[in-house]
């Protein structure tokens, strides 16, 4: 029981007298020194891993649904099992998933668990949007296409991808803001991206910076990935102003 | 059309340079919340100096920062070397990551550990009790604990000074007077809690209408009325503003929630005496006063737990 | 696995802890869960559907519009509760608010691009037949454009029920959030049992939508399926189908 006898610690001010956390002390909405101070430290690295953290499950979900996505359009019963695991997966509490995974070695406390997470995320979106957009292609388009001597893969790939490109791209522009928004469960164990400034700022009672400033970031990459998304099925859809 | 292809090119080109910096990154821990360095850069000598190195890590929430970066700081003075890995998870996934081998120690609270780890439902009656239950229940499982500290981060009622003040509420038993209108604010698991809201009907008799509150804004939620009480943990910040009083807890039905370091028993032996006792020392000096500044400094003056730490140990002569 | 059989059991416990206090059922936080869902889904369709229907019906306003709607998905559901709470208070108010900025995207999103990709000559037919804009809206555009519909009201349902776990950080307790925000009582197994009751509200609302969607898919669309699905079996006789 010594060590609760032991003397009282010595309390220093912690930089009290001093002005430097003026702004943070004085409880404002938004500091603007805070965010000058912490951007090179805090803000910007976060947001270069929210970018990453994005990319990958996007690229990966887009990849896995689209495969499964042209399954199901080519075995009609395959859709039902998928959906339902899709939306299994995306009704898993993240932290509950986090929890199973980090004990099994190789995921740990790392991004690749974060991504098991992410990707799942984006699965039930993609699938349906990329099913639904290539069983919206009307027949009598496949038929022509057919017609004209085509067979299933070139059809396929010249005729049916493409006029399934707006649901497509519709899918993508949802599991993408879905992603940046969700990527902030990464914090939950991986420590990176801006859900660790976010999510600091909402369990503190009274400092908000953090929260509107990466909480901003995660909507101006929103909306620029969002526009890229749209310039991008401009691009691969010339058709669809020509009327 | 040009414009058009160049800038998506711009984009894709910035977006695969930030993919490329930042996985190179990624093998540093990222230091985004705790600011933490995760090598050693003070002195090399000392008792612990040729010492394997330890992986430290904390939980997700400022008073666990400040430990986990008191401990990392204290332990490298002596020469460890000590990896810390800030703001893992919840209790469950940083006991999961100690478990399997990714951290080697993490500041735990003794309730906690016998509540949500060990699943323990009966009460301990004493901080030493708590103390020496949680310790049997991490030693089964090939860890231990180091001396637990003063300080006590456990559940309080609290409220306004001029609400306390126009009902004369001094103690938990004073609500009573209040009857059924009571409003209490608290996290959800203070609902399904002995140590919660279960001890106050049982052993105060009270019957407060309970409103989950888990984000943040407990003391928003006692300022603008929408609770009239709120669960508050001891070492809040906010109870040294003088805004708020905290109601004395006769029965003691809000156990005991001392921090101990969980470190992996074969730890203790490899790193030497030393090692334990550079810890103990830093512990001893966890009071509830030292605590409630720190966590001010850090929540409030948003100084990183690192320099706040490091204030601490630097005037009690431990860095 | 242990985990598993765990959550089954706890769900066959309605709920309860073992050896724990009594708690609310799980049948009855299912209900409550259910009603914070439905809302929330209903004022999104509200809200997003005449907007992505008129805007793709117009061909116009899609890039802002949708932008705008899109965008705010970005923040997370946290972020905009602990935002909403400064307008909102505590309670179900703010709980819908970051449900509404959920679903909003995928529902308008879609409902856009479904009628904005109905085929112009069918539009211009049905134009010439002296259907006025509103007519070819409603007994045009969006019967063909019911699966891409659809397909943006499931997914949102989908969000907004797997995301009703959060009405218990912010004042409004009865439904599964409860369970899921309190692991440190209910233990992983209890999270995971509330979770598969969570995922299996989400199936059978799935399903309830997939039944509204048929019967509100015009008899000729689902005629052309059965078409596609029958030439899809045997190729060679396609030709002769249409």
């Amino acid at each position: 029981m010594t060590f609760l006898l032991a003397a009282a610690p010595v309390i220093p001010n912690f930089g009290g007298s001093s002005s430097s956390f003026a702004c943070e002390r004085a409880n404002r909405l938004f500091c603007s020194e805070w965010v000058s101070r912490n951007w090179s430290t805090v803000l910007w690295p976060a947001l270069r891993q929210h970018i990453v953290l994005t990319l990958i499950a996007v690229v990966l979900g887009f990849v896995i649904s689209t495969a499964l996505a042209l399954i199901a359009y080519r075995r009609g019963w395959f859709e039902r099992p998928v959906l339902i695991v899709t939306s299994i997966l995306y009704t898993i509490p993240s932290l509950a998933l986090f929890e199973l995974l980090v004990p099994i070695p190789g995921f740990g406390l790392s991004r690749t668990t974060a991504e098991v997470a992410l990707v799942s995320y984006t699965l039930l979106i993609l699938f349906r949007n990329t099913l639904t957009g290539l069983r919206e292609v009307p027949p009598d388009v496949r038929d022509a296409a057919t017609g004209m001597g085509m067979g299933p893969m070139r059809s396929l790939l010249r005729v049916e991808l493409p006029l399934a490109l707006p649901a497509i791209i519709a899918g993508l522009r949802i599991a993408t803001v879905t992603v940046i928004s969700l990527a902030t469960v990464a914090a939950l164990i991986d420590n990176e991206g801006l859900g660790a400034p976010i999510l600091t700022a909402i369990s503190n009672e009274v400092f908000k910076t953090e929260l509107i400033a990466a909480g901003g970031m995660a909507v101006a990459l929103a909306l620029a990935a969002d526009g890229l998304l749209v310039l991008l099925q401009r691009r691969l859809t010339p058709w669809a102003r020509a009327g | 059309m040009r414009t058009f292809r160049v800038s998506l090119l711009v984009a894709l080109a910035a977006l695969a340079v930030a993919a490329c910096g930042s996985s190179k990154k990624s093998t540093s821990t990222s230091t985004s919340t705790a600011n933490s360095s995760t090598t050693s850069s003070t002195s090399k000598t000392g008792p612990g100096a040729g010492k394997p190195p330890i992986v430290l890590g904390d939980k997700n929430f400022e008073e666990e920062f400040v430990l986990g970066d008191l401990y990392q700081q204290a332990l490298q003075a002596k020469g460890f070397t000590v990896t810390l890995k800030p703001n893992i998870g919840t209790s469950e996934i940083t006991w999961k990551a100690l478990t399997s081998g990714q951290i080697q120690m993490y500041p735990e609270y003794t309730g906690t550990l016998l509540s949500a780890i060990a699943g323990q439902t009966a009460l301990p009656t004493s901080a030493d009790q708590a103390y020496t239950q949680a310790k049997t229940y991490a030693e089964k499982h090939g860890f231990t604990l180091l001396n637990r500290t003063p300080f006590t981060d456990s559940d309080a009622i609290g409220t306004r000074v001029a609400f306390a003040k126009k009902y004369g509420l001094v103690t938990d038993a004073d609500l009573k007077k209040l009857g059924h209108s009571l409003t209490l604010g608290g996290a959800p698991e203070f609902a399904t809690r002995q140590e919660g809201l279960l001890g106050l009907e049982k052993v105060y008799g009270l019957n407060p209408t309970f409103k989950p509150i888990a984000i943040g804004l407990t003391y928003k939620a006692l300022d603008s009325g929408q609770v009239e009480v709120t669960d508050v943990f001891t070492t809040d910040p906010q109870l040294t503003t003088g805004k708020y009083v905290v109601l004395t807890d006769p029965k003691k039905i809000f156990g005991f929630q001392n921090v101990a370091p969980v470190v992996k028993q074969s730890l203790v032996k490899t790193e030497g005496p030393a090692f334990a006792q550079t810890i103990n020392s830093v512990s001893a000096l966890l009071t509830i006063p030292a605590l409630q500044k720190m966590n001010a400094a850090v929540a409030l003056d948003k100084q990183s737990p690192a320099a706040v730490a490091h204030a601490f140990l630097v005037a009690n002569h431990l860095a | 696995m242990h985990n598993f059989t765990e959550a089954f059991k706890f769900i066959g416990r309605n709920g309860q802890i073992q050896g724990g206090p009594h708690v609310p059922t799980l049948v009855h936080l299912t209900l409550g869960t259910l009603k914070i869902a439905g809302i929330g889904v209903a004022l999104a369709l509200v809200i997003a559907l005449p907007i992505g229907l008129w805007l793709g019906h117009i061909h116009r306003g899609s890039f802002l519009a949708i932008n705008l709607g899109n965008i705010w998905r970005a923040l997370p559901s946290l972020a905009v509760l602990a935002i909403g709470v400064a307008f909102l208070g505590l309670g179900l108010g703010n709980v819908e608010l970051a449900l509404i900025v959920l679903a909003v995207p995928p529902v308008i999103t879609n409902a856009y691009v479904a009628i904005d990709e109905v085929d112009r000559d069918v539009v211009d037919a049905a134009r010439g037949m002296g259907m006025s804009g509103w007519e070819i809206l409603r007994k045009v555009e969006v019967p063909l454009g019911i699966p891409l519909i659809f397909a943006g009201i499931r997914t949102a349902a989908l969000f907004v029920v797997s995301t009703t776990t959060i009405a218990a950080l912010t004042g409004y307790g009865g439904s599964l959030g409860d369970i899921i925000n309190n692991e440190s009582s209910y233990h992983l197994s209890g999270v995971l049992g509330a979770a598969i009751c969570i995922a299996a509200l989400a199936l059978l609302i799935e399903l309830v939508l997939a039944l509204v969607q048929r019967a509100l898919t015009p008899r000729g669309l689902k005629l052309a399926k059965a078409e596609d699905q029958s030439m899809a079996l045997a190729p060679l006789a396609a030709t002769d189908a249409v």
